[in-house]
């Protein structure tokens, strides 16, 4: 990343670089928005949508979404379920761990709110947006398969209008 | 045993030291004092008529009045069910182990003492269980309690 945020100081120099500069964001927002790789991370009945929209049936490799199991490799962190004031540090140290840039969704009512532990609840997070930066929310409980991918098409449709500047915003 | 058979067992056997309580049609349910709980239990678990050898569950109740502690047992020989509480005053909230009769309580005594405050006397590992490490709320599940993030549910 750091040479790809200092490209278009270098490149906008030369005639016509700007021009190349425009081309190569093209390219780096399709290549980003097209492999979204996002981790495990299911706490709750959410993860079950999850798997769901993983499996055959909805197919989500096919927006080029793989799951991986690890936080060094993955771009996004799907939050699916409730999190717990216990499980809150953790959530935030997984998002810690991830490489820039890195996108999280928040999948269900728990992880917008608190949802259905809103009330009457001492151990529930009210909604993760306190623990970590959230770029999509997905409401629902859980939401279904559908719900999930139109959210991830959001997130593909902001990723590819992500200019390099924006890189160098997030990263100030 | 049918439950009647079981009755009236324990009310010979547990003559004054278990006090039938009403329920209804559920299981019978007995009332135990504080200071006989031990040797009530013991008793429960060898009576050869009856052996209660497994506790199903162990919990704590806030009726907001007074703290009550309810013991279901079971017997996998004899298969039968039956379930007694203690009664403790807040200002009294301290109940002895029941590890050495059921090892099973070791855990549910934690999560009692952890969540509602009730001291238990004897016990081997009496450690943070539930909540966060960090935690120093109170007792949540106490009636009276209240954090500043906690939200009760309105009046409809």
């Amino acid at each position: 990343m750091g040479v790809i945020r200092k490209l278009p100081l270098y490149a906008e120099r030369i005639p016509g670089g700007s021009l190349v500069m425009t081309s190569l964001e093209a390219v780096l927002g399709q290549a980003q928005a097209k492999s979204l790789w996002y981790l495990l991370f299911g706490t709750a009945c959410c993860a079950i949508e999850l798997m769901c929209t993983g499996a055959s049936r909805y197919d989500f490799d096919r927006l080029g979404m793989i799951f991986r199991a690890t936080p060094r490799q993955s771009d996004l962190i799907i939050v699916a379920g409730t999190i717990t004031k216990k499980m809150a540090p953790r959530l935030r140290r997984l998002y810690d761990q991830m490489a820039e840039p890195r996108y999280v969704i928040a999948m269900g009512g728990c992880t917008i709110s608190g949802g259905p532990f809103y009330y009457d609840c001492y151990s529930v997070e009210k909604g993760i947006d306190h623990i970590v930066p959230v770029d999509v929310y997905i409401p629902g409980c859980p939401p279904r398969p559908e719900s999930l991918m139109e959210g991830c098409i959001h997130l593909q449709e902001k990723l590819k209008k992500t200019k390099l500047g924006d890189w160098q915003e997030k990263q100030a | 045993m049918t439950r009647d058979e079981l009755k009236s067992h324990i009310a010979g056997r547990f003559e004054g030291r278990m006090t039938l309580l009403d329920t209804g049609r559920y299981d019978p349910m007995y009332e135990v004092k504080r200071s006989d709980l031990l040797e009530v239990a013991k008793a429960l678990r060898d009576d050869e008529r009856v052996k209660f050898d497994f506790l199903c569950n162990l919990g704590g109740v806030d009726t907001g009045e007074r703290f009550e502690i309810v013991y279901s047992v079971a017997s996998t020989i004899n298969n039968l069910r039956l379930d007694f509480k203690v009664i403790l005053p807040y200002e009294a909230a301290e109940i002895e182990s029941v590890q050495e009769v059921w090892p099973a309580a070791n855990w549910h005594e934690r999560e009692m003492w952890e969540l509602y405050g009730i001291n238990v006397l004897n016990h081997e590992n009496l450690t943070r269980f539930l909540l966060p490490d960090d935690w120093d709320q109170g007792y949540p599940l106490r009636k009276d309690w209240d954090a500043p993030d906690f939200v009760r549910m309105p009046e409809l």
